[in-house]
């Protein structure tokens, strides 16, 4: 059963993984996206062209190095502590503990949200309580690895305020919606499952 | 030193231990880096350049006006909206809404829009209703725009 699991979301993580030609092909399209947009504005104002440029040159050379930076963190967490791996981490501690081990490591992950749901979708399959899954899926939205990135356009009182908040934030959204999303099973009288 | 002269040392000291530790790994991360470049380099572009152009042609009254303080707690509502209908990389979020706040949004309805980007996915929608169901999908978000909202709130009282 778990098995089964495993392979469905694995095999989802694929078909929602952009492979190589697909990544060059939405890479072209943005770059196009941007040099239309830029023409755009510099045929109708060549002089806020020039300007918009100069933003655009700006903002990237100031941000380069932490970007650079951003990657290879984004890189090194990738390999050294996947997502499966902290949902196995997860997957043994229950109660309390567990709320609160949700609400703080995924922090740390990056990916998009569809790499999170089907692994999480499997979290729950293995019996993860709805408040654990909602906790996590909470703490995943701290992006850690990209806080270099929200430090310098943000500030870190911003970021400071926004990571310290996130795992009250995940604790109360998680039992919050294990409350309602749970209620039609209290309701009937079926006990929800000690998991 | 620079903030970013220590980031990129942090970085390559992690990188040199990491190889130390296992080389298959270490180039797999780079390889990944690689990747992730690839995706994000061309959005950030796009953003930029969205970013300049926004500057250029929308007067700043009409951030101020919407998104800002003087617009109070709807700042952060209409932050929120732009942020769950906007579909970029987590990566660009941070300098759009460093963009958003310098043309005169508040902390709250910049944290709305940051969260709510990350966190709350239009496009995503179908997959999750397909991965938990209707009803677990609906809770879930319903309860994340009103945390979120609680957020803007705290953000606009204490920064």
């Amino acid at each position: 059963m778990n098995m089964k699991h495993e392979n469905a979301a694995s095999e989802q993580h694929k078909k929602n993984h952009k492979g190589s030609p697909e990544l060059v092909k939405s890479a072209i399209i943005y770059i196009a996206l941007a040099v239309v947009a830029w023409l755009g504005t510099t045929i109708i104002t060549p002089q806020e062209g020039i300007h918009v440029a100069g933003i655009v040159y700006q903002t990237f050379a100031g941000v380069l190095a932490i970007i650079a930076a951003v990657f290879v963190l984004i890189g090194l967490i990738q390999v050294w502590l996947t997502p499966e791996q902290v949902s196995k981490v997860l997957g043994k501690e229950a109660g309390w503990k567990g709320l609160l081990l949700s609400a703080t490591l995924p922090m740390i992950l990056g990916g998009s949200l569809f790499v999170i749901f089907p692994l999480l979708k499997t979290l729950r399959g293995k019996g993860a309580r709805t408040s654990s899954v909602v906790a996590f899926l909470f703490a995943w939205s701290a992006k850690a690895p990209l806080l270099p990135l929200e430090i310098k356009f943000l500030g870190l009182p911003f970021a400071a305020l926004r990571l310290g908040a996130i795992p009250i934030l995940a604790i109360l959204g998680g039992l919050l919606a294990e409350w309602i999303v749970d209620k039609p099973l209290r309701d009937a009288g079926l006990e929800i499952p000690e998991r | 030193m620079s903030i970013s002269t220590i980031y990129i040392l942090v970085a390559a000291g992690l990188l040199v231990f990491s190889f130390v530790k296992n080389r298959e790994k270490t180039t797999k991360a780079l390889m990944v880096a690689g990747r992730v470049a690839l995706m994000v380099l061309p959005v950030l572009l796009f953003v930029f350049v969205l970013m300049g152009i926004l500057e250029v042609f929308v007067p700043r009254e009409v951030f101020t006006s919407l998104l800002g303080s003087g617009h109070g707690v709807l700042g952060i509502a209409l932050g929120e909206l732009l942020g769950a209908f906007a579909l970029i990389e987590p990566a660009a979020v941070f300098p759009f809404a460093g963009f958003l706040h310098q043309s005169g949004a508040s902390y709250g309805a910049v944290v709305g829009f940051v969260m709510s980007a990350i966190l709350i996915g239009i496009v995503t929608l179908p997959l999750e209703i397909q991965q938990f169901g209707a009803r677990f999908t609906i809770t879930r978000n319903v309860i994340a725009l009103l945390l979120i909202f609680g957020l803007g709130l705290v953000f606009m009282v204490v920064l």
